[in-house]
């Protein structure tokens, strides 16, 4: 599938790239901007007035002075320089501009004016030569898949994620680069970040509708503080939705707790419900924190959906598997969805291959003594059960007779069989490295037993979202 | 922004005026007769007892806790001494005489107008408790039929409409309710700042918004809700 162009190709994939500010002074971030930016594949022009040399490249003394047409220009400028900067790719035609600097809107009536000047400075252009600009006040932009980057924190302390499928929209930029940096650790992949700064061209909306049309993207999430357009945004999820999974987190819920309240509806509005339900309604899921924004993409980009809330757990410990069942089948404490009872003829099956003090019901226990097979026999079964959904596995990569095989049989599964299946697993670093390995093979997976249920309950939130709004 | 300052803001209307208009688009409200300004009592009333005698003013927005509410009106000697009492303690408001509907399951239908979303429409359970228990939900209108029992079910309290203990209290007619306040909120919806229909009382086979408070934007005052 081929992206259909827009005029926002050049934040992402520009083949020639100038660094305003482009610095021989490695303090400096439009040094670092320019390092960073020679691991991709645009033609990089570094701009400097005062520098003959950066890095081995030709310094250009003004945009205007670059030989070729340029896609996109990152400002690595103090905010006062920023309106004659973006002036000059105005008549440079340059097509997307990234604004780094701070001090703008957020900073008070000097910075407003600023805006505005620049603002002005974009509405000179005509419509169809009009650049895009993405901030101020931003990190930009961050592709893995073609080392497009314009963050400017050091990627020694601040290591970036490597590609995958999730597309990172968000209103702060340092918040998202270290969500993502966890989220690497932990072996999950990005298609693209882009930080929205203070929106003052490009928003939240325009971006949400470009990676729904990006092939690179099969998950969207967004870390937001306002809407520019709420009502837009829910239609463009309504959209986006069917096809690719949203997931917001929405932070500064109490400031909205300061709401007029002259009536009940007024009053009861105030703890921002009403975010709640219209994300519902367009059937965007809503995550409370980073932790969960991210472990919701996981599970909603490669998980399996499933509408009938039949869950099995297979478990090694018997403990594991009282909490886990008490997390997926409690509404208040969990996410109310339902064991599983086994039929007969699995139980039997179950019986005849596990060990003797294994456990055939639901939750099935195969003990700390099980091996790869044991595991691999238990799984074939309940694949095979016709009155289950979803498989929870509750693993301990710890027990003394199951090694790293063990990871294959739950991927094959994982992308071979019907179910849903999720894995959790407690320990660690030989749990970790087995969960990360897992995560690297697109199964979700989780260091602990809540995180693995929640991704569960949000597999069948989507099945049924999904089947309810084709039966409409 | 505080209570008097949002009220200073918006205009409210008068309770028998919401109660018009909310009819017009299809929430059943209780039967009832205004007099205005001195109007006497007609000779019958076109509905039974017993009824209850209301202040309908658009200033006075909290009615009972100023006296402004008389209940269990059984006949025509204390409908008299209400309304007489009435005209006394808020000389030249409109008076509103109602039938007195039976209790039933409590709930809120209410519409706001949020900064970010528009008119939004809530549901949650009514009557005294509405805030005590907050036990609501909201979406943007318009809704469709899904939508609204997706809302009663979202409830702590969507118990009472599945019939638990022999309560009965009808779903589909709490539904085309909510649809009709959707409906308002569709139209109408740019010029209200909020609108509470607290409680409507749901039965077996109905349900009926007994009080209608509503505050209307005032022009520019976007982003005052």
């Amino acid at each position: 599938m081929k992206r259909t162009p827009s005029n926002l190709d050049a934040l992402f994939d520009p083949r020639t790239v100038a660094v305003l500010g482009a610095s021989r002074d490695p303090s400096k971030i439009g040094r670092l901007v320019f390092r960073y930016m020679l691991d991709s594949e645009a033609k990089l022009f570094p701009v400097n007035p005062s520098a003959g040399e950066i890095l081995g490249h030709r310094c250009y003394p003004s945009l205007g002075s670059i030989p070729e047409d340029v896609d996109m220009a990152v400002l690595a400028l103090p905010a006062s320089a920023t309106p004659q900067a973006v002036r000059e790719c105005v008549d440079k035609g340059v097509k997307a501009i990234v604004c780094l600097a701070s001090g703008f809107g957020e900073t008070g009536s000097e910075g407003k004016r600023l805006e505005e000047e620049i603002k002005k400075m974009l509405a000179s252009a005509p419509p169809e030569r009009r650049p895009r600009l993405l901030g101020p006040s931003t990190l930009g932009v961050y592709v893995p898949r073609r080392r497009i980057e314009t963050i400017f924190t050091s990627r020694e302390r601040n290591p970036r994620p490597g590609p995958g499928g999730i597309a990172f929209i968000s209103q702060s930029g340092a918040t998202a680069v270290c969500i993502m940096e966890a989220a690497a650790a932990v072996g999950v992949g990005f298609s693209a970040f882009v930080g929205i700064g203070n929106k003052l061209d490009v928003d939240e909306n325009e971006l949400l509708d470009y990676f729904a049309a990006d092939p690179e993207t099969s998950t969207i999430i967004m870390y937001l503080e306002s809407f520019k357009d709420g009502r837009a945004f829910l239609e463009s999820c309504r959209q986006i939705v069917p096809k690719k999974p949203v997931i917001v987190l929405k932070a500064g819920r109490s400031e909205s707790g300061a709401k007029a309240a002259a009536l009940h509806t007024g009053s009861l509005a105030g703890s921002d419900r009403v975010v709640d339900g219209a994300l519902m309604q367009a059937r965007v899921f809503r995550a409370y924190d980073e932790e969960e924004l991210v472990d919701l993409a996981r599970a909603l980009d490669h998980g399996r959906p499933f509408t009938g809330g039949r869950v099995a757990i297979l478990t090694t410990a018997g403990g594991m598997g009282v909490i886990a069942a008490d997390l997926l089948e409690s509404r208040d404490r969990g996410v109310g969805l339902k064991l599983a009872p086994l039929s007969e003829g699995g139980k039997a099956k179950l019986r005849s291959l596990l060990l003797p003090f294994a456990s055939a019901n639901n939750p099935v226990d195969v003990t700390a003594n099980a091996s790869n097979d044991h595991y691999a026999a238990a799984l074939e079964v309940l694949e095979s059960e016709p009155d289950l959904d979803a498989i929870l596995c509750v693993m301990q990569f710890q027990s003394p007779f199951v090694d790293e095989r063990l990871m294959d049989i739950v991927t094959d599964w994982f992308h071979r069989g019907e179910k849903s299946i999720v894995v959790t697993s407690i320990g660690g670093e030989l749990s970790q490295r087995a969960l990360k390995n897992l995560t690297e093979s697109g199964v979700p997976a989780y260091p602990s037993i809540w995180r693995g249920v929640r991704a569960i309950g949000a597999l069948h939130k989507r099945g049924v979202w999904a089947s309810a709004n084709s039966k409409r | 922004m505080k209570a008097k300052d949002l009220l200073l803001s918006c205009i409210p209307l008068a309770e028998h005026q919401v109660k018009e208009l909310v009819q017009s688009y299809g929430v059943p409200v209780p039967q009832r007769l205004v007099l205005e300004g001195d109007e006497g009592l007609p000779r019958r009333l076109p509905f039974p007892y017993p009824v209850v005698v209301k202040i309908s003013d658009p200033q006075i927005l909290h009615k009972s806790e100023v006296g402004g509410v008389r209940l269990g009106i059984k006949n025509r000697a204390q409908l008299e001494r209400a309304v007489s009492r009435m005209r006394q303690d808020f000389p030249g408001k409109a008076i509103l005489i109602e039938v007195q509907e039976p209790p039933g399951v409590e709930a809120i239908v209410g519409l706001i107008y949020d900064s970010a979303f528009g008119p939004s429409i809530m549901l949650g359970m009514g009557g005294i408790l509405t805030e005590v228990y907050q036990d609501t939900t909201f979406r943007t209108v318009p809704i469709d039929e899904s939508d609204a029992y997706e809302m009663i079910s979202l409830l702590r309290g969507a118990r009472l409409f599945e019939g638990f203990r022999n309560i009965r209290a009808s779903k589909s007619a709490l539904v085309s309710a909510m649809l009709a306040v959707s409906r308002l909120g569709e139209e109408l919806g740019e010029h209200i700042a909020q609108m509470d229909l607290n409680p409507v009382i749901v039965y077996e086979d109905r349900c009926v918004a007994v009080d209608a408070k509503l505050l209307l934007r005032k022009r520019g005052s976007a982003e005052q809700a």
